[in-house]
């Protein structure tokens, strides 16, 4: 399981900081609250992404499978684009 | 090397074996995977065979449903044409895009997967052949029943997406919309099982030595499919029941007059329908990868990246499908991040179409007729691409919405991203599974003909839209400015479709199906597939050291072919294949097989008789029809699942690996996984439209019962999961508790269905009915659902009774005791889950 985590953790980010937006955006519509509420879940996913990328680039030549390693990178330096990205027509 | 499973490394190094091969053990090989011959043939389940057959019925959809189009681009060459009536074209667009999305797309590549995959992963087949055959059979059936629905005229008519309230009985009160809804709900169901074969398959019967990074590309593509067909289908499943329980019996999902919502059907389906591209998408650009390194004789360039790409277009494809919706009038804040995701999607599949590029660049491409297909792939599909980018702009797709650039969009996406993929493949591969490859002379034309005709009849129909020609319109008054833009999208239809005739001569020219004695490897593939096959696959099964293992080691042909690696017998006289870990492909232990059967064959025709006879209300004969379906696949499963007489067997080089193994390793405990994610998505697709409905309006919502009841139902559910739990405790303790480990399975069975009836029963005492509001339709619904998980739970008791009755478990461990034991714990979790949820909300706020 450690090795599917790490390979996909940036895309779990991801998803959690789709589906939190989707869930501000359907309960709180286009109010200043929803803007808060978004500011702050990008805020957490963007620290959770950082996190993952320093843990994995701290331990890559530590872990099961460096291949892995290297992908789940990348992933998480996507996820991280992709949270910037998807969160911006909202907060901007 | 580290290893995943405590398998030595250093063993392979005894790869390839040498000495002479004992004699007889090849025709040994031969006998236990030949093929049954007469009528029997149905029986068949090698992945060749089913395989072949599943390729060639989605090829037949594909060419009625194209026959389809051309008669409505006939009615729509010119302006108040009378070649169509109305309702005739109705039943023909639907008809169109269904069987294109539903019965050609989905199967097709899960067609190709099931035919490729095993010889790719060098697998005898995949772990459930069975499960393969009544997947293919169930498609088949149902496939053919809901398409002779157009002879008379009971074809569905309200579009490919069947928006409520068009399909509700008031607007839609004949079957036609029944057919697409139970017809498309049971085809579903052969697709999920299908993903479950393909899911498991490629995490589990890889070759040894082939780890993630060395995967072939289509396989990496295959897992990604799979996965998302387990959690996209489900979806659609449920909005398909949901809509039939409307119409049938009055209960107001989308009835907003009592607290429905018709755009929850549009969140239902689109949760499905916009993954269902991608789910189109990536196998076939995963063959795409596969072929372009051929056909430019070099390495995929970016391996890394196109998986990297294939894992986050799955992601991603699950956040963009409320950008079918923008014109529903959803929350701006909403809309800016689905046309964010929407326009993100396009970062992968640019990454792969890049891959292709730069491999055909820095390659020496052959202009065979694959490479042709792949050129009009590129093209084709990144202009789909663009405009796709272009209506992911929430204005713009304002503007185009419901017009004719979205049918050219669309069909520049799946023809560029689906159809010429699959014709390079046809061309590519055809020499696996024929005694003669088609023709490269003949596939020019019919390339040259296809990408012709494909832009003349798609590019011109963008400015039919613009010009605001709207879809789905029968015919169209003169003097629009429509009618030379229609005329030549109408010439071009005709090119495409002689070109995929000519296809079919080549086809019936050149194709004699070979499952022995095939062309071989016409193109010069470096990847498994390529290597010598028989009915048994290949003669012993690699230890892979390389993406192109035939490029990388010129020896591994013949030294296969000899037996010099692993499992080059039958070691138990079955029908077996090892599995692997699923990280490193470490070898863990030997599958035994089952072989051919006329049970998943009659399984898959009752079922569709269950599904068929539903819709054209004969109650008694259906219900007939499902009792039948289940006794066959409780027949089809007695024979499994029975250990061998030797406990463990040499799989090559003195090697040694047991026959026999429980749970959390063995394929029967990850397929058990799978499906319970499918329930599990149901579920949540489910509480998603409880808590949609209760967001939407409250008005006629009514208290929950007492939070007593509730208490009983944890309680009840809980005892369940635990006698469930300590079944697998009481079996481990040898031969004189099998008993009571059977008993506790019955008694958890039972505990986890006097809950649902406690559930009902206090919400009927609370005043809800099912047809009052969208409150009672849901909780009716979960309610419902949990019923069905119940009954699965009693079978399954029945099931091992039975089994314990005739000796046919297994002690101290056993899958049959296992596997209903995760699926009753399961099944208590959810009880629990569920009836917590509709009363806890709004009932605790």
């Amino acid at each position: 399981m450690r090795t599917w985590a790490i390979l996909l953790g940036g895309m779990i980010v991801w998803t959690v900081h789709f589906f939190a937006l989707y869930i501000i955006g359907s309960i709180f519509l286009s109010t200043l609250l929803a803007r808060w509420l978004v500011a702050g879940v990008t805020l957490f996913c963007i620290a959770a992404d950082v996190r993952l990328l320093f843990w994995i680039r701290a331990r890559r030549d530590h872990l099961f499978d460096g291949w892995a390693a290297s992908v789940g990178l990348i992933l998480a330096g996507l996820s991280l684009v992709a949270v910037v990205w998807q969160a911006l027509p909202i907060l901007l | 090397m580290t290893s995943e499973t405590g398998f030595d490394p250093e063993l392979y190094k005894r790869f390839p074996t040498s000495g002479p091969r004992p004699r007889g053990e090849l025709e040994e090989l031969e006998r236990v995977w030949r093929r049954p011959t007469g009528w029997r043939i149905i029986t068949v389940v090698n992945n060749n065979y089913i395989g072949t057959f599943y390729v060639a019925a989605s090829f037949l959809f594909f060419l009625l449903a194209g026959i389809l189009a051309l008669v409505m681009r006939v009615q729509l060459a010119a302006p108040l044409a009378d070649i169509l009536p109305q309702e005739t074209y109705n039943q023909f667009f639907t008809m169109h895009g269904t069987i294109m999305m539903f019965l050609f797309a989905v199967p097709a590549v899960e067609a190709l997967g099931i035919m490729l995959l095993p010889q790719m992963l060098s697998a005898r087949d995949l772990p459930f052949p069975r499960l393969s055959a009544f997947a293919f059979w169930a498609y088949l059936v149902g496939g053919l029943a809901f398409f002779c629905s157009l002879f008379v005229g009971l074809a569905p008519n309200g579009g490919w997406f069947m928006y409520p309230p068009l399909t509700s009985i008031a607007y839609s009160p004949g079957i036609n919309t029944d057919f697409w809804l139970l017809g498309i709900g049971f085809i579903e169901i052969s697709a999920i099982a299908g993903a479950i074969e393909i899911v498991v398959g490629v995490l589990r019967t890889r070759a040894p030595g082939m780890t993630l990074d060395k995967m072939p590309i289509f396989a990496w593509a295959m897992l990604v499919f799979g996965v998302m067909i387990i959690i996209a289908f489900p979806a659609v499943i449920l909005g398909t029941l949901l809509l039939e329980l409307e119409r049938a019996f009055n209960w107001p999902f989308f009835d907003p007059t009592r607290g429905g919502d018709p755009v929850l059907w549009q969140h239902l389906f689109w949760f499905f329908g916009h993954p269902e591209v991608y789910i189109i998408f990536l196998p076939a650009a995963g063959l795409v990868s596969m072929m372009v390194a051929t056909v430019a004789k070099t390495e995929l360039v970016g391996y890394r990246l196109v998986v990297l790409a294939l894992l986050s277009t799955g992601f991603i494809s699950f956040g963009v499908w409320a950008h079918h919706m923008f014109a529903t009038g959803m929350p701006k804040i909403s809309a800016g991040f689905f046309s964010a995701a929407s326009m993100a999607v396009s970062v992968p599949a640019g990454i792969q179409v890049f891959s292709w590029i730069a491999t055909l660049a820095v390659g020496k491409v052959k202009m065979t007729t694959p490479a042709l297909f792949l050129i009009g792939t590129l093209i084709i599909f990144t202009m789909g691409g663009l405009t796709g980018v272009m209506v992911a702009m929430v204005p713009f797709d304002w503007q185009v919405h419901d017009t004719y650039f979205i049918v050219a969009h669309l069909h520049y996406v799946l023809i560029g991203g689906m159809v010429f993929p699959m014709f390079a493949a046809f061309y590519y591969w055809t020499p696996m599974m024929s005694a003669r490859p088609l023709s490269e002379k003949l596939g020019k034309w019919v390339f040259g003909l296809m990408f012709t005709g494909m832009h003349v009849t798609f590019l011109p129909m963008h400015l039919t839209g613009f010009m605001g020609m709207p879809r789905r319109v029968y015919t169209y008054l003169p003097d629009r400015g429509w009618e030379v833009t229609n005329l030549i999208s109408t010439v071009g239809a005709f090119i495409l479709a002689s070109g995929i005739l000519l296809f079919c001569i080549d086809l019936m020219r050149n194709f004699r199906f070979a499952a022995t004695g095939n062309a071989g490897n016409t193109y010069g593939g470096g990847t498994l597939e390529w290597l010598p096959t028989e009915l048994y696959s290949t003669r012993s099964i690699p230890y892979v050291k390389s993406r192109q293992p035939l490029w990388d080691d010129p020896n591994l042909s013949k030294d296969v072919e000899e037996g010099r690696y692993f499992l080059p017998n039958s070691a138990t006289g079955n029908r077996e294949t090892i599995i692997t870990s699923p990280l490193r492909a470490e070898p863990q232990y030997l599958q035994i097989m089952p072989g051919p059967s006329i049970w998943p064959v009659l399984a898959a025709v009752f079922t569709a008789g269950l599904f068929l006879l539903l819709t054209v209300q004969a109650y008694s004969a259906s219900l007939v029809s499902g009792v039948l379906a289940i006794l066959c696949v409780l027949r089809w499963l007695w024979e499994t699942d029975r250990p061998v007489k030797e406990p463990s067997v040499d799989i090559g080089a003195g090697i040694n690996v047991p026959t026999y193994v429980t749970g959390t390793s063995t394929h029967g405990w990850w397929a058990m996984v799978v499906l319970m994610i499918v329930i599990g998505m149901i579920f949540l697709m489910a509480v998603f439209s409880y808590l949609y409905l209760y967001g939407r309006s409250t008005e006629l919502w009514i208290d929950p019962p007492a939070f007593t009841w509730l208490a009983g139902i944890v309680a009840l559910n809980g005892a369940g999961g635990a006698f469930a739990v300590w079944s697998r405790a009481a079996l481990r303790r040898g031969n004189g508790r099998k008993r009571v480990a059977i008993w506790l399975i019955i008694l958890s069975s039972l505990l986890v269905t006097i809950p649902v009836v406690m559930d009902y029963q206090s919400w009927q005492a609370a005043g809800l009915r099912a047809e009052m509001s969208g409150q009672g339709a849901t909780v009716n619904a979960i309610v419902a659902l949990q019923a069905c998980l119940a009954f699965i739970g009693l079978l399954m008791a029945a099931f091992v009774a039975a089994r314990g009755a005739r000796g046919y478990i297994a002690v101290p461990k056993s899958n049959i005791i296992d596997l209903p034991a995760i699926f009753l714990v399961f099944t208590a979790a959810l009880g629990m889950l569920g009836a917590a949820i509709v009363r806890l909300f709004p009932g605790a706020l």
